[in-house]
């Protein structure tokens, strides 16, 4: 039977298209129709803005993908968000150069993903728990440490990193890319992401076979918290201010940016171009919500919908 | 591990018994048979708000001859109802509260009630326990002052947008005000009315969208200093230069704004002094055996670049 060979075929290979190409197919969807429903949608303006508002939350996704794909989880990233914006610009108010503070201000990330690390590996604690507790911490330390009160003497200049533009694209939405295609290599082009695959995918086999796998689990979480601080940085510089207050939520934001994206949470499988898209999914829903008036209360039923949707796709896709 | 136990457990120890040392403020002061005596627990004597509000309540007491025992919670709950404690044993007149915490100091309040001393709220409630009357801000009238502000700014005419925080009742409150204020401008229409959560980079994210899906925005009321500096934000991120905002609270990051000549033109300002002598007052009323509403709104103010210029001069 010629004719039902072909049709099978057919529907094989949308199958394979979609498989590979399934979010992204869900993210052209969203943008056609916001097109359809907006006049100030599909404009040069608005999808700069909607790059430049995802990049914070997409750079952290990135490093939450190296923790998700281990298997693990990292909550504490938008409490780090707003310490890192604290450090940074109060080191800058007592008049540390931006070229210090800067630097400085990773640091906080990277350093606190370490303590993570060990709390995880050495002492056997599961993530969740470790980065619970670290999101409090920093969160409280944050508040301690300004009073509960923004810090917003900075220098003029170091509005320029999040607020500057290179042939018109805003600097943050530049970063993100670069982010993106560093993390891209790391995961799928080097041996240090065939070990996050490996821990992810069966820990005591990837043990057995030779990997460190604590060393590798220490590498994500240092890799999730120095992108969370990167994220801090630039949105502090956006606000021109470190405030005690910012990223509330964001890990959930970041989250389901990654598994929208397709990364499973019980590890091993997924992919950095997948959070990429679920992420820009995410945004341009906020964006375009927003655009349409649509309630804020109306809007967070509808952004769990979508984490729903998308989550239920990829079981359909894995059968 | 027991040894850890062991450390851990005499740490804490530690902590409690340095923390429940009792604190002999200034309270040497003997109370005559004549003079009233009110107990004052503020939030905290730091903060130039707490400041002016305790110079408020001084004056006043001043006028009428009270006595006042000033202490301050310093963000404890314990501390504070220690000091409510005290003020008991003191047999004071009146207490006059700040709480730390509205839910935690129903307690307190109530062992006040049954000493039967009567207390009094100022700038923040408590909920739970018998309180003569609540002491505070009017976020209406607040509210209103934004919208006069802002109406007369643009020329009675123009699309503007809110920044808010729906899930808080003082907010609510102010953007009541607000519009009611606006409604008496027809030529003025509200485009949007967006959830900022009452913090910075979330007011910037929404502020953002609204300014795309709206060209023509004119004026942005943020409900609180965060809510309108993100919007300030967004303006400055976009170039849009000629729009008017309008913020609530005056602190020193939207001052400076304001001061600079950015797009953020005025806030509405507490009157802490004003909150400290109209208490005091109410207490005066309440001995006097007068009756006092259950909740008494203070008057707020508005100041833009011209009246802090004046201030600073002062």
């Amino acid at each position: 039977m010629p004719e039902g060979q072909h049709t099978s075929n057919a529907l094989e290979r949308f199958k394979r298209l979609f498989d590979k190409f399934g979010i992204g197919i869900a993210l052209l969807i969203e943008l056609i129709l916001f097109s359809q429903l907006s006049e100030f949608f599909f404009t040069a303006d608005n999808i700069l803005n909607v790059t430049l508002q995802t990049s914070i939350t997409a750079i952290i996704a990135a490093g939450m993908t190296f923790v998700i794909l281990t298997g693990g989880i990292d909550l504490s990233v938008g409490a780090l968000v707003a310490l890192t914006g604290i450090v940074t610009t109060s080191a800058m108010s007592s008049a540390m150069p931006m070229s210090l503070a800067l630097p400085l201000g990773l640091l906080v990330g990277g350093v606190l993903g370490f303590i993570t690390g060990i709390f995880v590996t050495k002492l056997n604690i599961t993530p969740f728990i470790v980065t619970l507790a670290m999101m409090t911490i920093c969160r409280g330390l944050a508040f301690i440490y300004t009073d509960g009160r923004p810090i917003w003497e900075v220098p003029p200049e170091f509005s320029i990193l999040g607020n500057g533009r290179l042939l018109a694209i805003p600097i943050p939405t530049i970063i993100m890319l670069g982010v993106y295609v560093v993390a891209f290599t790391m995961l799928h082009r080097t041996r240090f992401g065939r070990y996050v695959y490996a821990v992810g995918g069966n820990k005591e086999a990837a043990r057995l076979a030779g990997i460190s796998t604590n060393k590798v689990l220490i590498q994500v979480y240092i890799l999730s918290g120095a992108l969370a601080s990167l994220s801090g940085i630039l949105l502090a510089s956006r606000m021109n201010s470190g405030q005690p207050n910012s990223g509330l939520m964001y890990e959930l934001d970041v989250i389901a940016a990654v598994v929208v994206g397709g990364t499973s949470l019980t590890g091993g499988r997924g992919t950095i171009v997948g959070t990429f898209i679920g992420a820009m999914l995410i945004g341009v829903l906020r964006n375009g919500l927003n655009l349409l008036n649509v309630s804020s209360y109306v809007q967070m039923v509808m952004v769990g919908v979508v984490i729903l949707l998308a989550v239920l796709l990829d079981q359909l896709r894995k059968k | 591990m027991k040894k850890i136990f062991f450390i851990l457990f005499s740490i804490t120890l530690l902590f409690v018994s340095c923390s429940k040392k009792p604190e002999q403020q200034q309270q040497q002061q003997q109370t005559t048979s004549k003079t009233k005596t009110i107990g004052v627990s503020l939030l905290n004597r730091a903060h130039i708000f707490y400041k002016d509000l305790e110079e408020g309540l001084q004056s006043e007491a001043a006028k009428h001859g009270y006595e006042l025992i000033v202490t301050s919670g310093d963000f404890d709950l314990g501390k504070q109802v220690s000091q409510i404690e005290d003020f008991i044993t003191r047999k004071v007149d009146a207490i006059v509260l700040c709480p730390v915490d509205s839910r935690g100091m129903s307690a307190a309040v109530k062992k006040a009630n049954d000493a039967h001393i009567p207390v009094f709220t100022a700038d923040i409630a408590s909920e739970g326990g018998d309180v003569v009357s609540h002491i505070a801000s009017d976020n209406v009238a607040g509210g209103r002052l934004a919208g006069e502000y802002l109406a007369k700014a643009l020329n009675g005419k123009g699309n503007i947008a809110i920044i808010d925080q729906p899930t808080v009742t003082s907010v609510l409150d102010r953007v009541k005000g607000f519009k009611e204020a606006i409604e008496k401008f027809p030529g003025i229409k509200i485009v949007a009315d967006v959830n900022g959560e009452g913090v910075r980079d979330r007011a910037m994210q929404v502020a953002a969208d609204i300014l795309q899906a709206h060209p023509k925005l004119d004026g942005i009321f943020g409900i609180n200093d965060d809510s309108a500096l993100g919007a300030l934000d967004a303006a400055q991120q976009f170039n849009r230069k000629n729009i008017a905002i309008v913020g609530y609270d005056a602190t020193p990051p939207a001052r400076d704004a304001i001061l600079k000549g950015t797009q953020l033109k005025a806030d509405v300002i507490q009157s802490p002094t004003l909150i400290g002598s109209t208490t005091i007052a109410k207490i005066h009323e309440y001995f006097s055996g007068g009756t006092v509403p259950k909740i008494v709104p203070v008057e707020v103010g508005i100041v833009d670049k011209e009246a802090l210029e004046k201030m600073a001069v002062k």
